[in-house]
């Protein structure tokens, strides 16, 4: 496998990697050292954006896409007749600093198939973060995924050296789990999870105590679901995120439309990858995270699935029409959080704004706040901003007006690929 | 009404907004060293500008303790947009804070503050995005150089940040722009102005290898099924291109 030259092996072992979504290079800040190279931002940076618009921030790879398991929906599953290949820790070492040097990218995302065990299979990508780390003195960022199943032991030492770890559920549901990938039991990814989380408090804590003490994968810990492959409903993905977020204290949780890629008959056959659907969960998500609200309220029994035609708080705010309007220059900032249109930012600024000023239409258009959702659910100074009060229906079919562009545009260049930095920013 | 000429730095230009309070100036106009004014007849006074550092520091701790650090930053992220006139908005904008203190950060919908911040912003956006677009090629000798066209003048932005991640070689970032560059030499980096290279840079025997390599990587990692050049266009707008090696169309020769 290491015959190949190392220009194929790169494409090989990147076309198998870049169906992890995750591309953050978020959440560790840590300054440069003399006679070192590298450093972290918290907020990520974007180093460029390939041609599915997606950023590259990591040096993404497999260190081999052989693998030993048969998990149906992944492409390296052992019986997929494709080309394998793998790296040695020194090609990977080299490539990373080389690429890092020239500023292409912030760090190395490393992630692999399984081979001969688990627990060998950790070891090999533990040597190479070793590697960068004490031998070329490596400061800059590194995600290591770790593999399901390997020894606890192995796990502490992969976040010795990682700013982030990640392990991927994949699949919502344990059935889901059991049909497509028997050789991984839930609790082979849910426990190191839990192992993680207990860790990254500690190390958190020891750290209060003495700057001195070891980080542990100070980034903190992320994952990633396949939507669309089985048939967990938005209800069921949202409220596991929830429970990830809220129980094991997870960085991020990533959804990844499932691209259909085989005659699998477990599998469903979609002529095109769900991607209205993905990009609803991750606002529902974002929901979730920077504006206080509650799976449940996304979503209950009666709902179980996102609606495709709005936004997830819009969808919310219509179905909630008794609280609105509200008035922009007295309401909680929370409140704000919740009407449609003002993202995180927009709540910031009105609120900081109206300690100086009464805030009108004209005031709130130089804020940056973007009234085109917003007025129907605001008013300034006492004056309702969406002109004619309407109704439930009548909103709903004012705010599905078509725009400009053809909606599932518009709401794919929304999408959010970007480092965690647009988290704070990104508008609802 | 006079005219203050500075040399077109920031330090230079708080001296400037230095001189003018002690005048008592209310009109002031700021020309740069070099640009030809040419208001004839009209033309004021012109008064000659020295730059001194401790002045324009003793204005920053003025200010910064009027109003805030943050203010602060944001008065020097908009200056240096360079726009035509941004000198007097600045000036406007500092004289406003040392009058009014902190109040100045509520002031969010009103002139200057609303347009400063607004410049502000913009300037620092793009710094933050060459923080991911500079891309540095190995010369020869070991030496790290790189080319970059902004807009604004982020130069004094982003150097610090590749002191930080660059900190074993000495590199060279070149603003082609302004014919300046920020200079590194292993210890502390500092701005060069007035450069012109006589030639161009002969690269190490690898850099080709790798700049190839890079290239490979960015074009297969590309999902086709998502393909959607549109967005991408979006962030990587086509001005930003020329000199980001994945884009270049002939590196593909391994
Ligand atoms: S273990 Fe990982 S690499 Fe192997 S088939 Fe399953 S998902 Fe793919």
């Amino acid at each position: 496998m290491i015959t190949l030259p190392l220009e194929q092996r790169l494409e090989i072992l990147a076309d198998s990697a870049k169906y992890d979504v995750s591309c953050s290079s978020s959440g560790s800040s840590r300054a440069g050292k003399a006679g070192t190279v590298g450093s972290t931002a918290s907020s990520g940076i974007c180093h460029t954006w390939t041609a599915d618009g997606r950023c590259i921030s990591l040096l993404k790879i497999l260190l081999t896409n052989a693998c030993i398991y048969d998990c149906a929906y992944c492409l390296n599953r052992r019986s997929n007749d494709i080309s394998r290949a793998a790296f040695t820790s020194d090609e990977v070492a080299d490539l990373t600093m080389n690429f890092y040097r020239r500023n292409y990218i912030e760090g190395l995302f490393l992630s692999t198939g399984v081979i001969r065990s688990a627990n060998y299979t950790m070891e090999q990508l533990i040597a190479v973060a070793r590697r960068l780390r004490e031998v070329e003195r490596f400061n800059g960022y590194i995600h290591l995924k770790l593999v399901p199943g390997a020894d606890p032991l192995l796990i502490a030492q992969a976040g010795r050296y990682a700013d982030r770890v990640s392990i991927n559920i994949e699949l919502p549901s344990r059935q889901s789990l059991a049909l497509l990938a028997p050789d991984k039991p839930r609790e082979s990814v849910i426990n190191p999870m839990r192992q993680v989380s207990g860790l990254i408090v500690e190390a958190k804590e020891a750290r209060t105590k003495s700057r001195r003490a070891p980080r542990f994968a100070p980034a903190g810990q992320s994952t990633q679901l396949i939507v669309g492959a089985t048939p967990e409903s938005d209800r069921d993905i949202i409220t596991l995120t929830e429970g990830l977020y809220s129980k094991l204290e997870l960085k991020r949780v990533y959804y990844s439309a499932y691209i259909p890629g085989s005659n699998d008959s477990r599998l469903p056959a979609l002529p095109t990858p769900p991607l209205l659907r993905e990009h609803r969960l991750y606002q529902a998500d974002w929901l979730l995270r920077f504006y206080g609200f509650s799976a449940h309220e996304l979503l209950d029994e009666a709902r179980p699935n996102l609606d495709m035609r709005f936004d997830p708080k819009s969808d919310w705010a219509l179905r909630h029409l008794e609280l609105f309007p509200v008035e922009v220059n007295r309401v909680e900032y929370e409140v704000l959080l919740r009407v449609p249109g003002i993202g995180v930012r927009s709540a910031q600024r009105i609120v900081q704004a109206r300690r100086g000023t009464r805030l009108g239409e004209v005031e709130l258009k130089k804020l940056g706040v973007v009234l085109k959702r917003a007025k129907y659910f605001l008013t300034a100074g006492g004056r309702y901003l969406g002109g004619i009060r309407l109704d439930g229906p009548h909103l709903m079919e004012r705010m599905l007006a078509p725009t400009r562009r053809p909606a599932r545009l518009d709401q794919l260049e929304l999408f959010a690929v970007m480092p965690d930095a647009s988290a704070l920013t990104g508008e609802l | 009404m006079t005219v203050f000429r500075y040399d077109g730095g920031f330090e230079g230009f708080l001296c400037a907004v230095g001189d003018c309070l002690e005048a008592g100036e209310k009109q002031p106009e700021f020309v740069r060293d070099g640009d030809v004014y040419s208001s004839g007849l009209f033309a004021g006074d012109i008064h000659e500008v020295t730059t001194v550092r401790e002045t324009a520091l003793m204005l920053r701790k003025r200010f910064v303790n009027a109003v805030s650090q943050e203010a602060f930053a944001t008065a020097r992220y908009a200056f240096h947009s360079q726009k035509a006139g941004i000198e007097l908005l600045v000036w406007r904008y500092l004289t406003l804070g040392l009058q009014v203190g902190r109040r100045v950060c509520l002031m969010l919908t009103e002139e200057p503050v609303h347009s400063v911040n607004l410049i502000a912003r913009h300037v620092s956006h793009e710094a933050h995005k060459y923080k991911g677009f500079v891309r540095f090629r190995e010369v020869e000798t070991g030496f790290l150089y790189a080319r970059i066209e902004p807009e604004a003048d982020i130069l004094a932005f982003i150097a610090p940040h590749f002191v930080g991640r660059v900190g074993d070689r000495r590199w060279m970032i070149h603003d082609l722009q302004r014919n300046q560059a920020a200079l590194y030499d292993l210890k502390s980096w500092r701005l060069v102005k007035n450069i012109e290279l006589t030639a161009e840079p002969t690269l190490s025997a690898t850099e080709h290898d790798y700049a190839a390599l890079w290239q490979r990587y960015f074009q297969r990692h590309a999902i086709a099924e998502r393909h959607n050049p549109k967005l991408q266009q979006k962030h990587v707008p086509l001005r930003y291109r020329k000199h980001l090696p994945e884009f270049e169309p002939d590196n593909d020769s391994l």
